[in-house]
């Protein structure tokens, strides 16, 4: 993105107040790798902060910037300035997959096809010290399964107290991966409430809002209610809506640093409920609180050119995760129970985001 | 469930809807149904008990087609008067029949035809205003679409004290109605084309003959077809403007979701829906009137999507 990009795009954005009327907003940076671009992100920063100050903007002093870095270049200079002049606005979290085997599956180096995990795991501590209270998100495919117990507690012996694990939403799943991913679960459960990280540390796989018939008819996924703008200053619902998200769609553009966001484009995205882009079995299933979806993937997947035909290609992963859960607080809060310690758990148990895309 | 077939009888056939088809390049011919394809879709419409709705071309066709045309109870939409069931016409302009009328016109049109389409009111049967450019529509456009509509309002309660029912489906539709009635494009009602290929209505086979759900030698094949249902619309199965086109082919031109209207869309279907309310509460205080209809709400909005959240 150049920088007259992104300063349109400001622009169009602070000087349309009535078009965003949330309280707050998080200006959210993704790449590639965001912090390749630190000194582009700097600038945008402060042009952001001078430009809420000068407008009077009811966002000054209620923003929050938001980076998703691989970490490599975590502690390089003008990387930590820029941490260190926004941090009481800044969120930054830094996805590290697990333990070096697993990370190193999809995170290697171009060119020399080395992992980059030795480099990523060096800048942990201070990352940790930083920002004491960021959690990690780690995608689950077909490949990492058998990874997961070991990923998830090597994450906690890190000091990374939450770790938010979901599996991809793409028909990537292989026959007898909801009994790996079952299994895995199952042993992360033991291994989580025998050692008793249960008291200190998550993992988003295991909630108690997954499970059961739905309950209510929002929609899952939050494409529409942000506000996605790629290099050449197009809007989106979501960058999942980009084409170099897409496999088999044309992109979805919602407008444009010039012309603005088009609101019919907007509309369905605003209008979609969890009833009407599911099929019956999908509104029946007895399980189906905590089922997610991907409206990108959705939109990529339908038969037709609509963000209302929900893929289902993840309904045997959350069957697995659901037994396991049931697993996993059936033992805990047994074991809680006869511990004495249940009331005080409840007390004080971290909440866990229950999806990430 | 299926209900209607539109037979368009050539490419070239007239539009009775909001799409102005581009015209055919210089020279070129028109393209009229083979009479083997008319008799299929014929045939096609007995088979699924379909009522047929012929969609005629601006010329005579050739004569065998009459006793083909006439093997099966049908209306005849045409742009010609004579022998027509909906006459549609570009001009509103000293008309008189006694059939329905279909005037398809821009909002510009409409603004200077007031006097004109009073004057129509009251020389033919039924009159249906089709605008080719909702989407165009502006804050200022919608009021004086508003004020068109009262003055239209006044006129038609004037006549129904003279004892003369006109009707005027921007107006008089939704007094009639109890639940949303709408061209059901893709749902009630599909769109045998000349090609053979069933649409799910004339706007999509004139914008791209691609886009078709099917044919007449393998049947229809409509993908995400509950998409076309009132259930599946999350805006329009909450709004009570049911004179309202719900034109799907606007629905995806504008928001690229055949269940998702427009804003322009809800805007006037409102607007037409609060001027019927007025109409008939004004008619009522002359005496009885629609006893069986309940009465038209008044509502605090214009555009349903702005009450989303006591739905969502």
């Amino acid at each position: 993105m150049t920088w007259n990009v992104a300063k349109k795009a400001i622009d169009y954005i602070l000087s349309h107040e009535n078009s965003f009327p949330e309280k707050s907003v998080i200006w959210d940076f993704i790449g590639g790798e965001p912090l390749l671009e630190v000194d582009l992100i700097d600038k945008i920063c402060d042009y952001i902060k001078m430009s809420m100050y000068e407008l009077n903007h009811h966002w000054f002093d209620s923003y929050r910037f938001s980076i998703s870095t691989n970490g490599i270049n975590y502690c390089e200079e003008k990387v930590q300035n820029f941490i260190k002049k926004n941090l009481s606005h800044l969120s930054l979290g830094i996805t590290i997959d697990g333990t070096e085997k697993k990370h190193d599956i999809n995170r290697i180096y171009k060119g020399s096809g080395k992992g980059s995990y030795a480099d990523v795991v060096r800048n942990i501590p201070l990352w940790l010290k930083q920002f004491p209270n960021e959690s990690t998100k780690v995608t689950i495919s077909s490949e990492d399964l058998p990874y997961i117990e070991e990923s998830v507690i090597h994450l906690f012996s890190l000091g990374i107290h939450e770790v938010n694990m979901n599996c991809v939403y793409e028909n990537v799943w292989k026959e007898g991966d909801d009994i790996i991913l079952e299994t895995q679960m199952l042993k992360l459960a033991d291994s989580i409430i025998d050692n008793n990280y249960y008291k200190d540390f998550a993992c988003s796989l295991f909630s108690e809002q997954i499970g059961g018939p739905l309950l209510d008819n929002q929609n899952w996924c939050g494409a529409g209610k942000m506000l996605a703008i790629d290099a050449a200053g197009n809007f989106y619902p979501c960058t999942r809506f980009a084409k170099y998200s897409l496999r088999e769609k044309n992109e979805l553009v919602i407008g444009n640093i010039k012309e603005g966001i088009n609101k019919n484009k907007l509309r369905p995205f605003l209008c979609l409920d969890s009833r009407t882009q599911s099929s019956y079995e999908c509104i029946k299933c007895e399980v189906a609180q905590g089922c997610g979806w991907c409206q990108g993937e959705n939109y990529d997947t339908a038969e037709t050119n609509t963000i209302y035909q929900r893929s289902t290609a993840i309904c045997k992963m959350h069957k697995a995760r659901v037994r396991a859960n049931n697993y996993y607080w059936n033992k805990l809060y047994r074991k809680l129970e006869l511990e004495g310690e249940r009331e005080e758990f409840e007390k004080n148990k971290r909440e866990v985001k229950l999806e990430i895309c | 469930m299926l209900q209607y077939l539109i037979i368009l009888l050539d490419k070239e056939s007239v539009s009775f809807c909001g799409l102005t088809p581009s015209p055919s390049p210089k020279g070129e011919r028109s393209c009229l149904i083979p009479l083997d394809t008319l008799k299929q879709g014929i045939r096609f419409g007995m088979i699924e008990n379909l009522m047929i709705q012929y969609v005629y071309p601006d010329y005579e066709l050739p004569a065998e087609y009459s006793k083909v045309i006439e093997s099966i109870d049908h209306s005849k939409i045409k742009p010609m008067k004579d022998g027509a069931d909906v006459w549609v016409t570009g001009s509103i302009k000293d008309i008189k029949a006694d059939v329905s009328v279909v005037w398809r016109t821009d909002k510009q049109s409409l603004f200077n035809s007031e006097a004109d389409i009073i004057s129509a009111l009251e020389n033919v049967p039924r009159l249906n205003v089709v605008l080719t450019d909702v989407e165009t529509f502006t804050d200022e456009d919608f009021e004086n679409y508003r004020s068109l509509l009262n003055a239209f309002a006044e006129h038609i309660e004037k006549l129904y004290l003279e004892g003369i029912s006109s009707q005027l489906n921007l107006l008089t539709d939704r007094m009639m109605f109890s639940k949303i009635n709408n061209c059901g494009a893709g749902d009630t009602t599909i769109t045998l084309a000349p090609n053979g290929k069933f649409y799910v209505c004339p706007a999509f086979y004139y914008e791209d003959e691609t886009d078709s759900i099917g044919d007449l030698e393998h049947g229809l094949d409509i993908k995400n077809k509950q998409l076309y249902k009132l259930d599946y619309a999350p805006i329009c199965r909450h709004c009570d403007a049911w004179q309202c086109k719900r034109c799907i082919w606007l629905n995806r031109k504008t928001t690229l979701e055949v269940n998702t209207p427009s804003h322009e869309q809800c805007v006037l279907a409102h607007l037409e829906r609060n001027a019927s309310r007025e109409l008939l509460n004004n008619i009522r205080k002359h005496g009885t009137f629609l006893p069986e209809q309940e009465e038209i709400k008044e509502i605090d909005y214009l555009d349903p999507f702005d009450k989303r959240n006591t739905w969502l």
